[in-house]
């Protein structure tokens, strides 16, 4: 059905699938009526991060000139499923698992900016009384963990870094609502997950197990990234430039006035400016000069480290099972397209 | 008879069309494996599923799992529903008392409350066989009280001035007409539960064909997706199958 649409940008996806010139004619006298968009499908998700104060402010609207359809999500596979239905066009907080896993599959993506490194914002919690002080003690345990997040990810790189299965620790699929309520009711002793589940967690009896440090040594980074169709940039590359702007200055409301960002945070994501606050200060907000360093995304064209922690994220998953085969290292660099990011700034 | 041949040439036709243009689409490089995989790599991914399994279970193993959770949440959900509809169906003051409750739980979404179920009954096996229970429990009870109420009442006199007892016409005339709707009942209870399986294994999956379904979905592993479809699908068709022999076996004087 997706497939057949007549609109301008899913057309320009058939037109990549079936590498077919002759569609071009059709898809002609869309392309060359607007400049900007009439529409973006902007799909996010509710927490505490300062893209939020563009969302709540009407930032990207005022900068885009175009409506934005918020589509609210609630894990990255729900984007990666929508992009490639041609119903999203930029997802904003998509994880690094899913975004590693689009991108092996060839879902029309690319990476055009970094939300933040996630760190010791997605922790292992355990109940304080099940007294597990070492990896090992995790034997027999129960742990919950929303499947195919960046979480989940980091979970199962914890079982095998410390040389244990799946066999020796239950991993059970929870999204974050019901982890709290299995939590609460004394199911799981464990769980990996991110705020405000976290949080509400360590309220109820549970204690923070530090992973995060040792398992980004050991290759297990993860972030939260923004996503753009192919296409869409393709069509409309201001657009995009237009939203990481509207990024970048909600990032400086929030390293420039931290308590006013709170406020306006916690407002949007139906938490206390305080509650926001905490939140905040776990992620590391990788600011745009940064994240073109080739630690990170890498200037246009240069390429940076990130497309590697991509490809293993995605070797990874192959490894799982998730996906089928991991693409050369080329594809994740092509993934990564850091020319509206650099517009951004100017 | 001269028109089965010709139906069933049909069947053939519109299954040939099918597959025609499913190799055309995929094999002619029209459609991405993403969006349809072709057939020869949706028989790898059985193969694969049937020699590794997925994600720590064998295929074998979802299944099996999967088939335990609807059958005891049919078993208990359809047995419990047929005495309730008995009773709603033979006594007016039972069925004032439960209607309303029979038919509010009939329509509802059972993704509505199955949060309230893990909060209540945990995550484990009892919260997935509850909700599967609570999908069957309404239809049948719904069947077999309309099998009750649907008995014609000339028969039960006619019992009744043969001189049987209260009990004798209940098993001898109420029970055996009511049989052919209370079956019907079952098997679109069976229905039910099958179309509910997926939510159950929503509750702290890892294990089922339902969930196996969902956690392949969320990595658009489509070849997965469409194993885990077929095979649910045959296994519905079987379990319909099932329920039919048990029915003509047991109810075999219906429709006469």
């Amino acid at each position: 059905m997706t497939l057949f649409d007549t609109s301008a940008s899913r057309r320009t996806l058939l037109k990549a699938s079936l590498g077919v010139a002759a569609t071009g004619v059709l898809t002609a006298p869309r392309i060359a009526r607007a400049a900007g968009p009439d529409k973006i499908n902007i799909a996010y998700f509710v927490g505490t991060s300062p893209t939020m104060i563009a969302k709540g402010d009407g930032w990207i609207e005022e900068l885009t000139k175009a409506k934005v359809n918020w589509i609210e999500v609630g894990s990255g596979a729900e984007i990666n499923t929508a992009v490639a239905a041609g119903s999203v066009d930029v997802g904003i907080g998509i994880g690094s698992a899913p975004t590693a896993a689009g991108l092996s599959q060839g879902i029309g993506y690319e990476v055009v900016s970094i939300l933040d490194n996630i760190g010791p914002a997605e922790e292992l919690t355990v109940r304080t009384s099940a007294n597990i002080k070492t990896v090992a003690d995790l034997k027999g345990k129960k742990v919950g963990t929303p499947f195919g997040s960046t979480s989940h990810f980091r979970l199962l790189g914890l079982l095998k870094t410390n040389g244990l299965t799946q066999k020796d620790v239950t991993v059970l699929d929870l999204r974050p609502d019901a982890l709290v309520a299995a939590w609460q009711r004394g199911d799981i002793d464990g769980a990996y997950v991110w705020a405000p589940a976290k949080s509400k967690i360590l309220a109820a009896g549970g204690e923070v197990f530090r992973t995060y440090d040792k398992l980004e040594a050991a290759g297990y980074v993860i972030a939260d990234l923004i996503v753009a169709r192919t296409a869409f940039t393709q069509a409309y590359p201001d657009a995009v430039v237009a939203i990481l702007k509207a990024g970048n200055k909600a990032l400086d409301v929030w390293t420039k006035t931290p308590d006013k960002a709170a406020e306006l945070i916690g407002k949007q994501a139906g938490v206390t400016a305080a509650v926001a606050k905490e939140d905040l200060l776990q992620y590391d907000f990788v600011s745009p000069e940064r994240q073109l360093q080739p630690d990170w995304l890498g200037a246009p064209g240069k390429g940076g480290k990130f497309a590697e922690v991509l490809q293993g994220t995605a070797k990874f998953l192959v490894e799982q099972k998730s996906i089928r085969s991991v693409p050369e290292l080329a594809v994740f660099q092509k993934g990564i397209n850091t020319a509206p990011l650099v517009k951004s700034l100017a | 008879m001269a028109l089965r041949i010709p139906l069933r040439a049909w069947t053939v036709v519109s299954a040939l069309v099918l597959a025609a243009a499913w190799l055309t689409l995929t094999w002619g490089g029209f459609v991405r494996d993403l969006f349809l995989p072709p057939p020869d790599q949706l028989w790898d991914a059985f193969n694969d599923l049937a020699t590794d399994g997925y994600k720590n279970r064998t295929l074998w193993e979802h299944l099996q799992i999967s088939l335990w959770r609807i059958f005891a949440g049919f078993v208990t959900g359809a047995l419990a529903g047929t005495f309730l509809g008995l009773a709603m169906g033979y006594w007016r003051g039972v069925a004032a008392l439960a209607s309303p409750f029979v038919e509010f739980l009939r329509p509802l979404p059972q993704l509505a409350y199955l949060m309230l179920l893990i909060i209540w009954f945990g995550i484990g096996e009892t919260s997935k066989i509850i909700l599967l229970f609570l999908a069957a429990l309404p239809v049948s009870a719904v069947a077999a009280r309309d099998g009750v109420r649907n008995v014609p009442a000339q028969r039960i006199h006619a019992a009744r001035t043969l001189g049987a007892t209260e009990w004798q016409v209940f098993r001898h005339v109420v029970l055996p007409s009511a049989l052919p709707e209370i079956f019907t009942g079952a098997r679109i209870g069976v229905g039910v539960v099958y179309g509910t399986l997926i939510a159950a294994e929503i509750i702290a999956g890892s294990s089922g064909i339902g969930w196996m379904i969902l956690d392949a979905g969320r990595f658009l592993r489509s070849d997965y997706v469409f194993v885990g479809i077929i095979l649910i699908g045959l296994m519905g068709v079987a379990l319909n199958g099932a329920l039919v022999a048990l029915e003509t076996r047991l109810v075999h004087w219906a429709g006469r």
